[in-house]
């Protein structure tokens, strides 16, 4: 049939090309509607916009363009209807006729009216503020409003206090960032820099490390927010273009329980950052608690709106949390695969290079806070929030933030700085006193303080 | 089984009577019976429905809870039943409730659209096409409240002159005349409020004959201020629901109720406050007289646009007689269907003379008999009602002459007695819908009216009272919120406003291929493309060089804080200049030095060790690849940054520290866009 030895390689590959289009099936969609899916890690599902217009949380898809997409939860939007190429199975999918989109584009242009004046003044522009139980749709109405804000030409900055899931950066992080060009369709947000080109834009963050899955446990989540909060008020006292646009805050949705009524962690955030719109998602008790609070206040009024919860809206299981962590931090070391492969190095380090803090686990502390006294002794003194540690076999599998400061630095300093980014232990040698460290850069082993906190969790499969 | 539907639902019902309160052990064990008793589920779900209907609007809640239990706790075949009226039962309900009351329906609605709790059974309590017919006219009436509540203060029409308002209303809806048929006010005979609206004398002594003290909107948070084109909805809705279904006038009002409901809609020409008004005046002779001791009222029909009525968009009504002429239903009706009405011989809307607006203005100046005050509310619970206590106010009925006059010729059209199904008192029309006219005389409306624009197009708004003209005010604060500015309120985000979609796409025709990323077709918006497209290209060319890419660390916040993004697509300032090298004052950090061939070569700076691989970027100028930041001395390469500082003889900094790390990149705060080192593409 064929000559020997040249379609060895070639047959595989086109069974593969052969095979894929049969999965692959057109999808109308009407106006105003939007194709839902849920796409699992192992199977990824491919769309195509062949005509029409689309987009994904705001971000337009471009005509003809493949997006591939891996355990994701999503829904493509449109205007004008479209037609779309679906390629893959979908763990599920269907055409929704009712959507918030339009609710969620009128907040854009409430925003935008806000916007203007601002640009006119000189002033700083909305600054707004995302809460809601978890799965309600917060990241999304974040990625929407950014989305929106960037086809017209402004440059928000978002801001990420959700450990839960990071933005720009591994789960457990908090971080902000302004955005000037387009988001990522695949990713959601896009990529912080890389040492090479990147075919979207890459993002320029500003990551802190909290280490915990919920902002109610432990002491450090106030601290944080207020550092955070200096950071981004600075930065947009000289980034005028950011400053006119506002920022948006998205949130983990346990701080949006409360306790009798009371969001001490969202009204910490309302004053840190002077936010002064809050949008509220799926629940009308929050709204109505918030609304009492801030919308008649005297000075420094809040305005706090109730937007709809999409019915799009789905639970995302502890399960398919970790997955997403996982895959988040996979792509912080070796990038999203296919073209966006990253090179992380694989180094081995002595104990003694390493300066490693574990934080202490404050439970049952009730000493409040005292925001905006970063130098309050008594913090501080009474009781510490790292302990220095020596590596044990308990850092395998770990992940390290890298600070920028230095071990030597004060405990609330070392806390209040912002990293560099994260290391993966993969493996501790506790006789020879010697540890193989994945880190994202080439090059000799940071010497600042390190902190390890209780999350993400351990990730066992990194370097399979 | 021995005993008989009816016997059971007797029963049901009696057990119905005695639920005046929230009582658990009451309506569980209402539930049990109705459990107990399924084969009867149809007997009992009608009386369940007849109780709700027609008990008093303060024992309705705990009906309709009693409802609630069981189709959660029985489910089966009492949904069925329960659901078909569902629409009728609760919205009858709803309209009669207070705010709180509202509140706790509002509430149940919500658990009927969701599973039953605990239950395996994923499906909602009640179909969602039920509730969602509810939630939708709900959804509605509260938006006409915040509308009305927005359009209330201003007045946006200029209105001519008119008789300036009566000094001693408080708002526009003191005292005015008209009577919202239908409105909830009067559901509690007890109410506090209306003993004192009784008990106001009229200010002028010469208050119009049948007409009944017009609740004020403002005690009413929850309910929409009934406009005119509201009641007069309201009364059709009435008049259709006593109408026997095969009766050929039912026929013709439905028509009217279409057009009305269709007041609406957008693209639809207002009716003008007179064409209303000469609407009510018919409906109301047409309106069946009390029955004194009827068992029974009808229940209304929501007096609210039918979400889901679609007919197609009504011509223009053709220009009206001036007013003073008869208008006559009929004739509004036939201008405005495009396809013919029932015959007129046979519509009984001809059969009670033309009322015509002179007529009821005569009338109106005629004293009023001091207890007609309240008489007719038509959703007035009967008196004869067992568990009603005589309300405050007897309704007398005293028949006014005209409607009396067409009240006999509709009787004598009608084939049975109206006071079989006559649900109200004569509510006799009012052409004087205000407070600022109350001193009129009918001559006084007459001249007003003359003066008005015999075309009956929606621009002319009648000179008379801003309560008449609230539907029309309605519509044009509506035109206004379609302009740019955006409320920042949960009502106004819930409009549609699909031709603002047009400023993220139409707007922005030029799209890229590559991303979808847009911009405008100005000359800008191309230089901006062109610049984006090269940026596409040059990620795309240089991405086939892509060993040793790895993430780099985030930058410090001081650094961060300086920071400025950079778009791909704005203009370059600064930046790009490749003259940097050789400028004046040169930036180390613009030094660079082609990515040596021979790999050996590619070592770490030797002063800060680290590698210059986090550096690497496509140049321009040098149309190759560049450590950026880096300075070739004596054959070594060196970061330019750290180069310089070595030459000043300053202590190399750790690089780690803040501190250190600002002061090596210093220089960029001069030089915003010109990128991080790794920001380069």
């Amino acid at each position: 049939m064929s000559l020997p030895g040249l379609n060895l390689a070639t047959t595989p590959s086109q069974t593969q090309v052969t095979a894929a289009p049969t999965s692959a099936h057109k999808q109308e969609l009407a106006a105003n509607t939007e194709y839902r899916f849920e796409a699992s890690f192992t199977h990824p599902l491919t769309i195509k916009l062949l005509s029409g217009t689309a987009e994904i949380f705001g971000s337009e898809l471009g005509p003809l363009t493949p997006y591939t997409f891996r355990g994701t939860k999503a829904a493509v939007y449109t205007w004008n209807g479209c037609s779309l190429e679906i390629e893959g199975t979908a763990e599920s999918e269907y055409v929704a006729e009712e959507t918030t989109m339009m609710n969620y584009a009128n907040a854009h242009f409430a925003l935008e009216g806000m916007r203007d004046e601002a640009a006119k003044n000189n002033d700083s522009g909305p600054r707004v503020l995302i809460v809601g139980p978890e799965n309600s749709g917060k990241t999304s109405l974040a990625k929407v409003l950014t989305s929106y804000a960037l086809k017209m030409d402004r440059q928000p900055m978002v801001v990420n206090l959700d450990p839960r899931e990071g933005m720009l950066s591994p789960p457990g992080s908090f971080s902000a960032a302004a955005l000037s060009s387009i988001l990522d369709v695949e990713k959601g947000w896009g990529s912080s820099p890389i040492s090479g080109p990147s075919p979207v834009p890459v993002k320029m963050p500003i990551v802190y490390h909290y280490g915990m899955s919920s902002p109610e446990e432990g002491k450090l989540f106030k601290p944080l927010v207020t550092r955070m909060a200096l950071a981004v008020t600075s930065r947009l006292e000289k980034d005028v273009a950011s400053r006119h646009a506002g920022f948006i805050i998205d949130t983990s949705g346990a701080i949006s329980h409360g306790k009798g009524g009371i969001y001490e962690n969202i009204d910490h955030i309302i004053a840190e950052f002077s936010v002064n719109l809050v949008f509220v998602l799926g629940s009308e008790r929050l709204n109505s608690d918030l609304t009492r609070k801030y919308a008649n206040r005297k000075e420094e009024p809040v305005v706090v709106i109730k937007l709809d919860k999409s019915g799009g809206c789905v639970d995302r299981d502890e399960a398919y949390m970790k997955k997403l962590r996982q895959s988040q931090i996979k792509s912080y070391f070796f990038g999203d695969g296919g073209e966006n492969v990253l090179y992380p190095t694989l180094t081995f380090a002595d104990f003694t290079d390493l300066n490693i803090f574990q934080i202490q686990q404050a439970s049952n502390d009730t000493s409040a806070f005292r925001p905006g006294d970063d130098d309050d002794e008594d913090v501080y003194g009474s009781r510490p929030i790292y302990e220095k540690m020596t590596p044990t076999t308990l850092l395998q599998n770990t992940l390290l933030a890298v600070t920028t400061a230095s071990p030597n630095d004060r405990q609330d300093v070392i806390r209040d700085s912002s990293i560099k980014g994260y290391i993966f232990i993969a493996e501790v040698d506790e006789a020879k006193q010697k540890l193989r460290v994945l880190s994202p850069q080439p090059g000799r082993m940071p010497s600042n303080a390190m902190v390890m906190g209780s999350f993400p969790e351990d990730v066992p499969g990194l370097l399979e | 089984m021995s005993i008989t539907s009816a016997e059971v639902a007797a029963d049901f019902k009696d057990a119905l009577q005695d639920l005046k309160t929230n009582s658990r052990p009451e309506i569980s064990n209402l539930t049990i019976i109705a459990k107990e008793n399924t084969e009867h589920a149809q007997a009992i779900s009608g009386e369940l429905e007849k109780h709700i209907r027609t008990t008093r609007p303060d024992w309705k809640l705990p009906a309709l809870y009693v409802l609630d239990s069981i189709v959660k706790n029985v489910g089966t075949p009492y949904t069925v039943y329960l659901g078909r009226n569902l629409y009728r039962t609760f919205m009858d309900a709803y309209m009669v409730m207070d705010p709180a009351n509202r509140r706790a329906m509002d509430g149940l609605l919500k658990t009927w659209k969701q599973p039953v709790p605990d239950s395996m059974d994923t499906r909602p309590v009640f179909a969602p096409e039920v509730t969602r017919d509810i939630e939708n006219t709900l959804i509605k009436i509260r938006t006409h409240t915040v509308q009305a509540q927005q359009t209330l203060p201003q007045r946006p029409h200029g209105l001519p002159p008119r008789p300036t308002a009566n000094p001693m209303a408080n708002g526009p809806w003191r005292n005015t005349p008209t009577p919202p048929q239908g409105h909830p006010r009067f559901a509690v005979p007890n109410d506090p409020r209306l003993r004192q609206n009784v008990a106001q004398p009229n200010p002028y002594g010469s208050p119009a004959p049948h007409q009944f003290t017009t609740p004020t909107p403002q005690p009413f948070p929850m309910g929409p201020p009934l406009g005119e084109l509201e009641s007069v909805q309201a009364d059709v809705a009435q008049l259709i629901a006593s109408l026997a279904p095969s009766d050929m006038k039912r026929q013709s009002l439905l028509d009217l109720q279409t057009l009305l409901n269709n007041q609406s809609l957008p693209n639809v020409p207002p009716l003008t406050s007179q064409q209303l008004q000469a609407i009510r005046a018919q409906i109301q002779a047409l309106t069946p007289s009390p029955a004194p001791a009827m068992p029974q009222y009808a229940p209304p029909v929501p007096n609210l646009p039918q979400p889901f009525l679609q007919t197609p968009p009504q011509n223009a009504p053709p220009s009206f007689p001036p007013a003073g002429a008869a208008l006559n239903l009929a004739q509004i009706l036939a201008a405005a269907q495009a396809r013919p009405v029932v015959p007129q011989s046979s519509t009984p809307v001809n059969a009670p003379p033309a009322v015509n607006l002179a007529d009821i203005l005569r009338q109106v100046s005629v004293p009023a008999q001091s207890s007609t005050t309240t008489a007719a509310m038509p959703f007035f619970p009967p008196p004869s009602f067992p568990p009603v206590p005589p309300p405050v106010v007897q309704p007398t009925p005293p028949p006014a002459p005209t409607p009396t006059n067409n009240l006999a010729q509709l009787l004598a059209s009608l084939p049975k007695p109206a006071s079989a199904q006559a649900p109200q008192p004569p509510s006799l029309p009012l052409g004087l819908p205000t407070g600022g006219p109350a001193t009129a005389t009918p001559d006084w409306l007459l001249n007003a009216l003359k003066g008005l624009p015999q075309s009956a197009s929606g621009a002319a708004f009648p000179p008379q009272v801003p309560a008449s003209s609230t539907p029309m005010a309605r519509q044009a604060s509506g035109a206004t919120n379609t302009t740019e500015r955006v409320e920042m309120t949960s009502a106004s985000l819930k409009q549609p406003r699909f031709h603002l979609i047009n400023k993220l796409y139409g707007a922005r025709p030029n799209v890229c291929a590559t991303c979808g990323r847009r911009f405008a077709s100005t000359p800008e918006g191309k230089e901006r493309k062109a610049r984006h497209l090269d940026w596409h290209f040059d990620v795309r060319d240089s991405t086939a060089n892509r060993s040793g890419v790895h993430r780099s660390w985030y930058i410090d916040e001081r650094e961060w804080i300086d920071y400025k993004d950079f778009d791909e697509s704005s203009p370059p300032d600064a930046a790009q200049s490749t003259e940097s090298a050789a400028a004046p004052k040169e930036d180390p950090k613009e030094k660079y030095v082609r990515v040596p061939s021979d790999i050996s070569k590619r070592v770490p700076c030797p002063i800060c060790q680290e590698k210059f691989d986090t550096n690497v970027r496509w140049h321009q100028a040098a149309n190759d690849f560049v450590w950026m930041d880096a300075v070739e001395i004596k054959g070594r390469i060196y970061h330019a940054t750290c180069w310089e500082e070595f030459q000043k003889g300053a202590s190399i900094p750790a690089p780690t520290t803040p501190d250190s790390v600002l002061g090596k990149r210093k220089a960029e705060r001069d030089s915003p866009a010109s990128g991080k080192k790794i920001r380069a593409f």
